[in-house]
């Protein structure tokens, strides 16, 4: 079924296959001008809240994965809903015998963004090549926490997508959304103490980048799987019960 | 050139109308351009350790206030804007009109202005009240040559905007197009880094590129990061790129329409 | 002369595609093009005041046609005046005494109460308030406008914002209108408003219409002139009289009986082949040569029939002039 859905979308962004490639090539000029802070930044000193060199390009490498992963799955959709109920479409998607939450989170997907996979990939690679091998434990925990964090992260795009049901200019919630989780690209030690419980608890953009980033360099703790893991289901759970309410509300306005 | 002039208070009363229905959107708009506070964050961090090139963390939090403020004043969309017309077909009802559709859009979004500034405020209030030492008393006589210096960075980001928006003539891909260019400009106009930061090989170009008349450039005069001596020569590199992109908008729009004309309105 | 056009020509240039990845990544360097002639060799005059309309079948270049005469076209060759201007030099002159309306795109900001439209499109155009009064008053009476004019146009009807895109169309007091399928989509009853206005306007001011529609009777009620446009070509030039008689397959004769026999029944199904209408009444479209046998016949057996002959639907004639258009293309290749 998932993949059935993808496939579809994947066909629709293939028609354009030179947009294809040329978001590609401007996606990596795009990677390449979000590194250039942090080459300023090392350049001056050797460590920033203790933090070195190596170790935040970890969490820029893990902020690049995450932002490939909301721009290609998660933030055309929330267009697409906004678009599928001003125009009065959204009855048809919900006709079709599948689960509706599936049917709406996959409905439009921007493979181009997929691009940043390889970049991402390239400097958490040469990132963890500068650092200490990482203990099994501590790996095991990052992929938990990455994986907690990406549920999150979803769950947050689907209450944005709900809200878009009781108002219907909501495609500038997805600015605000995206603004809120670029201070995930420096490890959140940076910042002061709300704005720490926020990017990891409202904006859980913390959960996919910081929290694996330490696990990986060695200062994790079980805490930290912890409080991903929590994140991560209270996500799915809440916005699960959101996505329930705005389709009884749908249904009831517009007959 | 005079008609443009007299139809300017008409285009004003109109466009702040159009401002005030899409107020709830402008507000979620210029809060999403936050990233100075979080860049603030960083290099306050870094600069906690001791200044770096000259700068404290006072100094850095009277950059990036000035860097939120400035932004917000240069602020324009009609890349999107002209991009969607030029899409959609909806140019054609524009050029019906006797007035040129790249003023009637610049008097629309300059009249966008006061909003943001005023949504900036207490913002810059409350950095403030965390940093009361990012205060300096200005320069009276900076203030006028900041004016002028943020008036030239608007016409400038309108004008390069428009430059892109203009490609969608020729082009299905100008956003992405300017998405590269946005990509260089975050980075080299001064920010996400305050232009001081960068090696010294990289000074002299950056001095006199366009991202800095972009933006850099008349935050370093609010933040008084410019000696006196070299503002004549700033101002007037500035002066260039702006003349220089209005040829080239001239140019470009001239055949725009005639392709438009040529390939379908 | 109000409008000139002679040897009026388009061509586009339209890129070939082939699918396939490979053949993309060579379109990027290079492109072959293929030529399509939208509008060739167009010639009319349009005398100051004339109703005109263009028909044609999808993609008969009547849209083309228009964009040209309103300057958003440059024209591939041929030469184009509008009160002797050209139109795609765009002066402020020649925008101020032309207006077209689109039935498929909107100059009223979405967000915004029509009103202010209007206010600014007095600024626009130099109306001096005085003028911009009274015409605006004129212009409400004539369309039915009322205070939804200070609603957002997005919450307004379909019916309700063509009226005032017409009102915002027609403030400056254009010499010449280019109506674009201006009812596309309207129920029958703006439909109705909206053709009894562009008549009004027409006999009140003396403005020139020229008007593309597919709607047959938008054609029958505001024109007086026909432009039969096909592939590109004018086919006919012409009143809708001569249209009928040229094309047409012939006249309409409607019978109306108060009660008929099963005779009278076979007479007029079987062997007249007539379809029985509404109301007890019969009709069918006649051959001209075969019209007075017919109205013999009927006046023999059924004495008391009330006959009239009229013209067929305009649909049927058009039929027949574009399939008589087709057959002389192909026979031409």
């Amino acid at each position: 079924m998932v993949g059935a859905l993808a496939r579809v979308s994947l066909l629709i962004a293939m028609q354009y296959r030179s947009d294809f490639v040329f978001n590609g090539l401007t996606g990596l000029l795009r990677t390449a001008a979000l590194v250039g802070p942090l080459l300023l930044v090392f350049q001056h000193r050797e460590t920033v809240s203790g933090w070195t060199g190596p170790e935040a390009t970890l969490v820029m490498a893990l902020f690049l994965l995450l932002s490939s992963m909301t721009g290609a799955l998660m933030e055309p959709n929330l267009g697409a809903v906004v678009e599928h109920i001003r125009r009065g479409t959204l009855d048809l998607v919900l006709l079709k015998p599948a689960d509706a939450q599936l049917l709406v989170s996959l409905s439009r997907v921007e493979p181009s963004r997929l691009w940043d996979l390889p970049a991402a990939l390239l400097l958490g690679g040469w990132a963890l090549a500068q650092m200490p091998a990482p203990s099994p434990w501590g790996v095991i925990g990052a992929i938990i926490a990455v994986l907690s964090g990406l549920a999150a992260m979803y769950g947050l795009w689907l209450l944005a997508i709900c809200t878009s049901f009781y108002f219907v200019q909501v495609d500038n919630l997805r600015f605000l959304l995206m603004s809120a989780s670029e201070a995930g690209r420096w490890p959140l030690s940076l910042f002061s103490g709300w704005l720490r419980v926020v990017l990891l608890v409202a904006v859980p953009v913390g959960v996919v980048t910081t929290l694996p980033a330490e696990l990986l360099r060695g200062r994790g703790s079980w805490e930290m799987v912890a409080t991903a893991v929590a994140v991560g289901t209270g996500f799915l759970v809440v916005s699960r019960l959101a996505w329930r309410r705005a389709l009884a509300s749908y249904t009831s306005a517009s007959s | 050139m005079i008609r443009c002039m007299r139809l300017v208070p008409a285009l004003v009363r109109f466009s702040t109308a159009r401002v005030m229905a899409y107020r709830a959107e402008m507000v979620i708009w210029i809060l999403s351009a936050s990233l100075p506070l979080v860049m603030l964050a960083l290099w306050n961090a870094v600069a906690a350790e001791g200044p770096i090139a000259g700068m404290g963390q006072g100094e850095m939090a009277r950059y990036f206030a000035a860097t939120l403020l400035v932004n917000q004043l240069t602020g324009v969309w009609i890349v999107w804007q002209l991009n969607y017309e030029i899409r959609t077909g909806l140019l054609s009802t524009q050029l019906l009109r006797p007035v040129h559709p790249l003023w009637h859009n610049a008097v629309w979004m300059m009249t966008a202005l006061p909003i943001r500034a005023l949504v900036m405020l207490p913002i810059l209030g409350a950095l403030l009240a965390w940093r009361p030492d990012l205060w300096v008393r200005p320069d009276p006589l900076m203030l006028p040559v900041f004016a002028l210096s943020v008036a030239m960075a608007w016409a400038l980001a309108f004008l390069v905007q428009a430059t892109f928006a203009i490609l969608s003539f020729w082009l299905d891909q100008s956003i992405g197009l300017f998405g590269v260019w946005y990509s260089g400009w975050a980075l080299l106009s001064g920010y996400v880094a305050p232009l001081a930061l960068f090696p010294d090989w990289a000074q002299r170009p950056l001095r006199f590129s366009p991202f800095r008349a972009m933006l850099g450039l008349p935050v370093e005069l609010l933040g008084g990061f410019v000696s006196p001596r070299e503002v004549g020569l700033d101002l007037a590199v500035q002066a260039g790129w702006v003349l220089g992109a209005l040829v080239l908008v001239r140019v470009l729009w001239r055949r725009g329409l005639r392709h438009y004309g040529a390939y379908g309105a | 002369m109000s409008v000139q056009v002679r040897d009026l020509t388009k061509v586009y240039q339209v890129p070939v595609k082939q699918p396939g990845l490979l053949s993309t990544l060579r379109s990027v360097f290079h492109r072959e093009y293929r030529e399509v002639r939208a509008v060739d060799r167009v010639s009319f005059n349009v005398e100051p005041g004339e109703r005109v309309g263009f028909l044609g079948p999808n993609g008969a270049g009547k849209t083309t046609t228009l964009k040209m005469l309103s300057g958003l076209l440059h024209p591939t060759s041929g030469e184009v005046r509008i009160e002797g201007r050209r139109p795609q030099d765009r002066s402020v002159d020649f925008l101020k005494s032309i207006t077209l309306v689109m039935g498929q795109k909107q100059q009223l900001i979405w967000d915004l109460p029509a009103s202010d439209s209007f206010e600014l499109n007095r600024a626009l155009f130099d109306i001096p308030r005085q003028v911009y009064r009274e015409r605006l008053d004129e212009l409400t009476a004539l369309l039915g406008l009322d205070e939804f004019t200070d609603q957002p146009v997005r919450n307004l009807s379909l019916g309700q914002r063509m009226r005032c895109e017409l009102a915002a169309a027609l403030l400056h007091r254009p010499g010449t209108l280019f109506l674009d399928e201006p009812t596309i989509g309207l129920d029958v009853e703006v439909q109705a408003q909206v053709r009894q206005f562009i008549d009004a306007y027409n006999r009140n001011t003396g403005a020139t219409v020229l008007l593309t529609s597919h709607d047959m009777e938008d054609v029958a009620h505001i024109a007086e002139r026909i432009l039969l446009i096909d592939h590109g070509v004018v086919r006919f030039d012409g009143s809708l009289g001569e249209l009928q008689r040229r094309f047409g397959p012939g006249r309409l004769l409607t019978v109306k009986v108060g009660r008929t026999t099963e005779a009278q029944e076979h007479l007029l199904t079987g062997v007249l082949g007539m379809s029985a209408g509404a109301a007890a009444s019969w009709s069918k479209t006649v051959a001209p040569d075969e019209v007075n046998a017919v109205l013999t016949r009927l006046l023999q057996d059924l004495p008391s029939a009330e006959v009239s002959v009229g013209e067929p639907p305009l649909r049927e004639v058009l039929t027949r002039a574009f399939g008589e258009a087709r057959e002389r293309r192909e026979e031409g290749a």
